[in-house]
């Protein structure tokens, strides 16, 4: 009876994927798309603990929240170090590692 | 004592050849000089026990190749085959070793020189006494490296180099043949020894293999013997040293495949076919030779083309079955031809190197007794009646006269006899008789050589004298004389004497003037007979033209696809495409292709990860 609800988080997940992948300019785009992600997948996860009427969905959206906020720190704060070293938070500009 | 005749060879050589520079010159001169000498004595005390006591002698030596079903071991052969080509290769080798003291001397590398004659010699006579292919193919193929060796004797010379690896190659077309016979053998009788092959023949194996492995030995022989193809290499390899020649084209080598054929004369017994094809092939040599013989300038040409003749005839003896008689004109032939060759060699000595018998003439008051040792040698070769050459060559022709089938080679032979008796005879009287066309120097300064080089010759004179009618009665005591009519029996006889008449008419009757632009080279100005003569003159001298056919159309035509198809289309072409050059190139491209999938992009990154993920979902939840 919930299952309609699973295509939010679906669809909120392909939107984060979608920002990732289309986006060529902004890397704090990219940062809010990972946590677009992560938020969809912690979403995902308390409708399943809901529906399956189990506790850890629960437990995991927590600790996967954590996760998240640890990641985007650490996350923003390689962005700085980064905006310090080449004045530019341009994607297409860290194109410094080619194959 | 039987091993000795092998063994003394083989020390000789070596000693000579690792210890040259030890024992000097001198030394190794007289070493291998008395070496071959003792060898030559034993063998003809071998030649008294096994033949005239006729007891033949079988040594196996040692366990050689032993495997299920192919057991050859190393073993001699003894008989009176094996004992005749002895007495022959031996004395003539000793007399050629003491000759090349006296006719080399001055030479730089006698132990070398030296040690190849004794090595060769010790090679052919592993030749002759195995009593089996294999062992047989050792010496066969040996004989083949001393040629080389000896030929290339003076490695400097280009064209010593080069006859030297045409006598090899040449000499290897033919040892396919030998090579695919004793397979064929093999596969037939499941042995390679002559006696167990022998004793076989009697449960009638089938024809048509036997008929291959006589065409096959018959195809080594071809090689080794000169016969008719792959003759070529013969007359080129007179730019070794003249004793070499003496060695290898007279006595020794060339006999080879005339004693291959003789050793496998019970198998040819059993192929007609194989039998008419030895015949026509040996006749057609001898006619080949002889005309070809007839009109070379060169002093040692004229005799390697009548060895080439001579060789004919022996193999067409084989052809008629007729073995024994085979092997008593090889025994006859190897000693005036040894006589031959060598007292060419003391003529070229005495003209200080010169072997254009056209820069010649007149040296009889200066060396009279080559004079008579050459004369000797000729008229043998010819078969002037009572000297060795008679007993053997005349019996040949009333033997082929006697196969009715082919009294084709019954006339070829007779002819090729006319022309046999046409260029020795030329050769004595252009080389001595007529007013001499050498310079004055030249002239006034031959004189006779020293008494090592004299010695052997007067020795093989005698033997050139007498060995036919001593060894009458021992080699044709099974030989049925044929019944031929008196006119037939002459002709050969008239032949030879119309023939020794055409050579002195020659000298004098001047050639007619118009005729003489022809041996000068310059343009004929006589008639259709004239340009008719030149040509034919030119078509036998330069041998049929068989060189220009073989290169032109052989040897031009496989150093071609040599090059073409083999060097640039395969190894450089096809095998480079698909092999290191061809994989490398597209592995290159292709790692730079996937390399370039990392362009750095960081959303690039994402797609490809994201879409192998839902490649890898998909694939999973796919059912299995």
């Amino acid at each position: 009876m919930y299952y309609e609800y699973l295509t939010i988080g679906i669809i909120l997940f392909i939107l984060g994927v979608l920002g990732i992948v289309l986006n060529r300019s902004n890397l704090i785009i990219m940062l809010m798309s990972i946590e677009l992600m992560l938020l969809a997948i912690s979403f995902s996860m308390t409708l399943f603990s809901v529906i399956i009427d189990s506790l850890i969905g629960q437990i995991f959206t927590i600790m996967v929240l954590t996760v998240a906020a640890a990641e985007s720190a650490i996350g923003l704060a390689i962005l700085v170090a980064y905006y310090r070293v080449r004045g530019s938070i341009a994607v297409k500009s860290l194109n410094l590692l080619r194959g | 004592m039987y091993l000795l005749v092998l063994f003394l060879p083989l020390l000789s050589a070596i000693i000579s050849g690792f210890f040259g520079r030890k024992i000097g010159t001198k030394g190794a001169g007289v070493l291998t000089s008395s070496c071959i000498t003792v060898s030559a004595i034993i063998s003809c005390c071998i030649f008294y026990e096994t033949t005239l006591n006729s007891s033949a002698t079988y040594i196996k030596l040692w366990r050689w190749f032993d495997f299920e079903l192919l057991t050859t071991p190393m073993g001699l052969q003894f008989d009176s085959l094996t004992s005749a080509m002895l007495v022959v290769i031996t004395s003539v080798s000793a007399l050629v070793h003491i000759y090349s003291t006296g006719y080399m001397s001055g030479d730089p590398h006698i132990p070398r020189f030296m040690s190849y004659l004794s090595f060769f010699t010790f090679l052919m006579v592993v030749l002759v006494t195995s009593d089996n292919y294999i062992q047989l193919f050792i010496g066969w193929e040996g004989v083949g490296l001393c040629s080389y060796l000896l030929i290339n004797f003076w490695f400097t010379r280009i064209k010593a180099n080069k006859a030297a690896i045409k006598a090899m190659l040449i000499n290897r077309v033919g040892d396919i043949g030998l090579v695919l016979a004793m397979l064929m053998i093999f596969k037939e009788f499941g042995t390679l020894e002559f006696l167990t092959i022998d004793s076989l023949l009697g449960l009638n194996p089938r024809g048509e293999n036997i008929t291959i492995i006589c065409l096959l030995l018959f195809l080594g022989a071809v090689g080794k013997s000169a016969q008719l193809g792959l003759h070529t290499w013969l007359p080129d390899a007179m730019e070794g040293p003249t004793p070499v020649s003496a060695l290898i084209h007279a006595a020794t080598m060339v006999t080879a495949g005339v004693f291959l054929i003789i050793r496998s004369g019970p198998l040819f017994e059993g192929s007609p076919l194989a039998l008419t094809v030895v015949t026509i092939c040996g006749a057609l040599t001898a006619f080949f030779a002889a005309t070809t013989g007839a009109v070379q300038n060169d002093l040692k040409k004229v005799i390697a083309y009548s060895t080439c003749s001579q060789l004919g005839y022996m193999v067409m003896a084989c052809g008629i079955s007729n073995y024994s008689t085979s092997l008593f004109h090889l025994i006859n032939h190897g000693f005036f031809k040894a006589l031959l060759f060598l007292s060419a060699g003391s003529v070229i000595h005495a003209v200080s190197d010169e072997q254009d018998m056209r820069k010649m003439g007149g040296l009889i008051k200066s060396i009279p007794l080559t004079y008579v040792l050459i004369l000797i040698g000729s008229l043998s070769l010819a078969g002037f009646p009572y000297l060795t050459g008679f007993y053997s060559k005349d019996l040949i022709l009333e033997l082929t006269y006697d196969k009715y089938y082919i009294a084709f080679a019954f006339w070829l032979g007779s002819l090729s006899a006319l022309l046999t008796a046409y260029y020795s005879m030329r050769l004595v009287y252009l080389t001595f008789i007529i007013e001499t066309n050498s310079k004055r120097e030249v002239f006034l300064g031959a004189h006779e050589p020293g008494l090592s080089i004299t010695v052997p010759l007067v020795l093989l004179a005698l033997g050139s004298i007498f060995v036919g009618y001593l060894a009458k009665e021992v080699a044709l005591s099974n030989v049925i004389p044929p019944i031929v009519l008196g006119s037939i029996k002459i002709i050969p006889l008239a032949l030879t004497l119309v023939g020794v008449d055409a050579a002195f008419k020659r000298g004098r009757l001047p050639v007619p003037p118009q005729l003489s632009g022809s041996f000068l080279g310059t343009k004929p100005k006589g008639g259709l007979s004239v340009y008719f003569y030149q040509s034919v003159y030119t078509f036998f001298n330069s041998a049929w033209q068989f060189n220009y056919v073989i290169n032109h159309f052989i040897v031009k035509n496989i150093w071609k696809f040599g090059h073409l198809i083999t060097y640039r289309v395969i190894d450089r072409g096809l095998l480079e495409i698909m092999g290191p050059r061809g994989v490398s190139r597209v592995l290159i491209k292709l790692t730079q292709k996937f390399s370039n999938l990392q362009s750095g992009l960081v959303f690039n990154y994402a797609l490809i990860m994201i879409v192998f993920t839902t490649l890898f979902i998909y694939t999973g939840c796919q059912p299995h």
